[in-house]
């Protein structure tokens, strides 16, 4: 053991640690090995004794919750997303006043605080007719999608933002926020449809705060 | 040419390592504390800086690394054949390629990050941020983990490599395992190689330095090399045959003569054979060594045919054995010779030589007649190296002279003097100073007349010759004795006073004193105190209105002419003898110092209304007033604002 003090000491009994947790746990489950314990789960609630135990009930249950689930989910609706609940972003949050005029009186311009996506062949309105303005260093081009089975991440091209949460007006700027449905060119990926057509764009939804994180995280809408 | 110095490769720090420095690098070395209500302009700042600052740092240390390790197309052939058969040259450059890739993604992401940044208004987003930028870097850094073991690797080995210089003159031992070559090195250089029974006990390249002909010489020690293809060859035999490739040496093929190595003779000239290409341009000795054992003579009609076949191919063959040491100077001598009329060869065939030969001319002096001048060698230099190589006892030295007499050495240097008349070596020199020897003017019996005198004097003092006398002295003297000790006493007695004197209250300047009327009457007192005192002591004090302690009025020094003013009546007539106050000063009269008075009051005026601090004052307020400068008649020339 070392005698450390200050910051260094900190990560060192961080880590340390860390490592006390894990060896615990092994041999905790070395102990437990050698051992016989009751298994609650697999008493029934009926009192029942050993030799009229049905195990094939319990499998059973766990085959009915499962088809219940399933039920429910498709009642609830086509599009099930990752992130359904996302806190909404107000207008003073997301647009900033930007004063102009002689005398910077004038408070119709706005500014987009968060990160946007504009499309390739974006072209700004006159700068003294925009209303809302999308600096460049918050306009992103890729974001980083997560195929949720294959558990794998691939930095794929945005091709637009289909749907904001928050706001329609936010979906139209192209504001992109934790939530943000926004599509994606997987043509890296190789998907193909049953009838042979290579698929090209997919939806995916926001994970991250892109505005704190300097990236964009998504996962793919299978 | 690229240093040799393998050594100053700056240490690469592993992954880990290198993540924990630099990140506990920023948070020492840049301003920690923060807070919430800051200005939005500080905040941004001061994360930005803890992103460069690591981003700097990260550059730095990539940057050095990469210029430190060797570039394989810079350094001589020599050292990228070698580093390549040791580090495999595909694997260094790929390292080395991947810090540098390293070092642009650090240096893109803080510069993407510090671009975002500037949009974030909070503290929390900037924190993210930075957050962020460090978190990208140090996973970077953590991809890199294999690269910057194996650099680490590469430059411990790098920096045992034996310095062999490609350049100057070298003597390459190769041959079968086992033969000697070790042994060899040993003998004839301060080297200190491992030599053991078993094979491939050298197993990379050692280096030895000799003196020849008062040159430096360096002998290469290679591992063996085995008879096998190129392909075939293991690491360890690569590096003799990159020796033997690259350098420019005299090459001494050491062969085992009493096949105690354990390969027959035939296998040795079969590997002689097979490397003779590597030999082309060097010139070649065949070392027959362990001949202690076994020599040519002893061996059967076809290995001494072998040898006959090296003789007439012209590679000399020398027998030697390390043990005994026979031959090993011979084969130092011969390989040492033939390798400097080799490189002179070289050199004279090179392009160098022509641009100087150019310039070189030996000039013969014309003879102008028949008479033989011959070069002339003193015979000193002649017998002194004669000498040399005999070693005959040398001269008796002071040192010898000293050591045989001990105490009673005296050292005599007029003894090598060399004079015409040689028994006037101890002759004694005059010493003359301005003109005059020295010599003349001394009495030969000035120590016994000293003496005598002081004796003398020690006679009279006893008597008591020189003892005071007290009638000598007159009356006057004797007056004045007295006074003068009473003065004496009495200035002691006035510091004592003085120094118990109780200073009180303010200490006043001189002249307030003056201006003062107690202080004037006071000190009036005084002259009176003075005088009493002084008659008291004895000196006379009766006519003392003139003397310069006496207080004066100012009518009795004053006498100047003036008009228009009144009978002169001066206005502080009240205290005579006191100094007047500065305001009426140096006026005569009533009329004058009104006069005075208005005058000063009237020069004040302006100052006052214009609220200036005094005369010196011309500072404007506003330059610039508004009311004047702005409007239809602004600017351009008007007279009138």
């Amino acid at each position: 053991a070392k005698k450390m003090i200050g910051l260094k000491a900190k990560l060192y009994h961080k880590q340390r640690h860390a490592e006390k947790i894990q060896m615990k746990k092994t041999i905790k489950m070395h102990e437990k090995r050698n051992t016989k314990e009751k298994n609650d789960e697999k008493t029934p609630k009926g009192a029942v004794p050993a030799y009229l135990l049905d195990r094939e009930g319990q499998t059973r249950a766990k085959v009915l919750s499962n088809m219940i689930k399933q039920k429910r989910k498709e009642k609830a609706g086509k599009w099930e997303v990752p992130v359904p609940k996302v806190r909404a972003q107000g207008e003073t949050e997301v647009l900033k006043v930007i004063r102009t005029g002689k005398r910077k009186k004038k408070a119709w311009k706005r500014m987009v605080t968060k990160v946007c996506f504009v499309g390739d062949g974006f072209t700004r309105k006159p700068p003294k007719y925009e209303r809302f303005i999308r600096p460049m260093g918050l306009r992103f081009k890729k974001a980083h999608v997560t195929h949720p089975e294959l558990k794998a991440t691939f930095c794929l091209p945005i091709l637009g933002v289909k749907k904001n949460p928050s706001s329609p007006l936010y979906t139209q700027l192209g504001v992109i926020t934790k939530g943000t449905v926004i599509e994606v060119n997987v043509s890296e990926l190789g998907l193909v449809t049953q009838g042979g057509k290579v698929i090209w764009g997919k939806y995916a939804q926001v994970t991250n705060n892109p505005e704190n994180d300097g990236c964009i995280n998504a996962v793919l809408l299978v | 040419m690229a240093l040799y110095n393998f050594k100053k490769i700056t240490v690469v720090p592993s992954a880990k390592d290198f993540i924990d420095l630099t990140l506990s690098k920023t948070q020492r070395k840049t301003p920690t504390v923060i807070h919430k209500h800051y200005q939005i302009h500080r905040i941004r700042h001061f994360y930005m800086r803890k992103v460069k600052y690591t981003q700097q740092n990260y550059h730095d240390r990539l940057t050095q690394i990469l210029t430190d390790f060797p570039k394989l197309d810079d350094i001589h052939p020599f050292y990228a054949d070698l580093m390549n058969v040791l580090y495999d040259k595909d694997h260094y450059k790929l390292a080395l390629g991947q810090i540098n890739i390293a070092k642009n993604l650090i240096d893109n992401v803080a510069k993407d990050y510090v671009r975002l940044m500037k949009y974030g208004d909070s503290l929390y987003r900037c924190k993210q941020l930075k957050r962020a930028a460090l978190g990208r870097m140090c996973t970077i850094i953590k991809r890199q983990k294999q690269s910057l073991e194996y650099l680490e690797q590469v430059r411990q080995h790098l920096s045992r490599l034996p310095t062999i210089d490609p350049n100057t003159r070298t003597l390459l031992l190769c041959g079968y395992p086992n033969v000697g070559k070790s042994s060899f090195i040993n003998k004839v250089t301060r080297a200190d190689v491992e030599v053991q029974p078993y094979a491939f006990t050298t197993k990379s390249l050692f280096v030895g330095h000799m003196d020849y002909k008062y040159l430096r010489w360096q002998v290469v020690d290679t591992p063996g090399i085995l008879d096998h293809p190129l392909e075939d060859r293991n690491t360890i035999e690569m590096q003799a045959i990159t020796a033997l490739a690259h350098l420019r040496a005299a090459v001494l093929y050491v062969m085992d003569v009493s096949e105690q190595c354990g390969h027959s003779l035939e296998e040795q000239v079969e590997l002689f054979r097979n490397i003779k290409p590597l030999f082309a341009n060097k010139p070649l000795i065949i070392v027959a060594n362990k001949c202690d054992v076994k020599r040519i003579a002893e061996l059967p009609e076809e290995s001494q045919k072998i040898f006959e076949s090296f003789e007439a191919e012209g590679f000399s063959v020398i027998e030697t054995s390390t043990l005994t040491e026979e031959g090993v100077i011979q084969v130092k001598t011969e390989a040492c010779d033939r390798l400097l009329a080799h490189r002179v060869d070289t050199k004279m065939k090179g392009n160098k030589v022509n641009e100087v030969l150019n310039r070189l001319h030996l000039a013969m002096p014309t003879k102008r007649d028949n008479k033989e001048r011959l070069p002339f060698i003193p015979e000193g230099a002649v017998a002194r190296k004669k000498r040399m190589e005999v070693d005959t006892p040398r001269r008796k030295l002071e040192r010898d002279l000293e050591v045989e007499m001990g105490d009673d050495y005296v050292l005599d240097l007029q003894k090598y003097w060399d004079l015409m008349n040689a028994s006037e070596k101890y002759d004694k020199i005059p010493e003359i100073w301005e003109g005059h020897n020295i010599l003349d003017y001394i009495d030969p019996d000035i120590m016994r007349k000293l003496e005598e005198l002081e004796k003398e004097e020690e006679l009279r003092e006893a008597a008591g010759e020189y003892d005071s006398e007290p009638e000598s002295e007159d009356e006057e003297m004797m007056e004045i004795r007295q006074l003068a000790k009473q003065i004496r006493e009495k200035k002691k007695l006035k510091i004592l006073q003085s120094k118990e004197k109780d200073t009180r209250g303010p200490r006043m300047p001189r002249t307030a004193k003056k201006a003062n009327i107690y202080l004037t009457v006071f000190l009036q007192v005084q002259r009176k105190v003075l005088e009493k005192e002084m008659t008291e002591l004895g000196l006379d004090m009766t006519n003392k209105d003139d003397a310069h302690y006496v207080r004066r009025s100012r009518s009795v020094t004053r006498k100047r002419k003036r008009d228009e003013s009144e009978t002169p009546k001066s206005v502080a007539r009240s205290r005579s003898s006191s100094r007047p106050p500065r305001d009426v000063s140096g006026l005569r009269d009533e009329k004058m110092v009104k006069k005075v008075k208005t005058m000063a009051k009237k020069a004040q005026k302006k100052m006052n209304r214009l609220g200036r601090k005094g005369e010196a004052d011309r500072h404007i307020f506003d330059l610039k007033p508004k009311h004047l400068l702005a409007g239809k008649r602004k600017s351009g020339k008007t007279q009138r604002r």
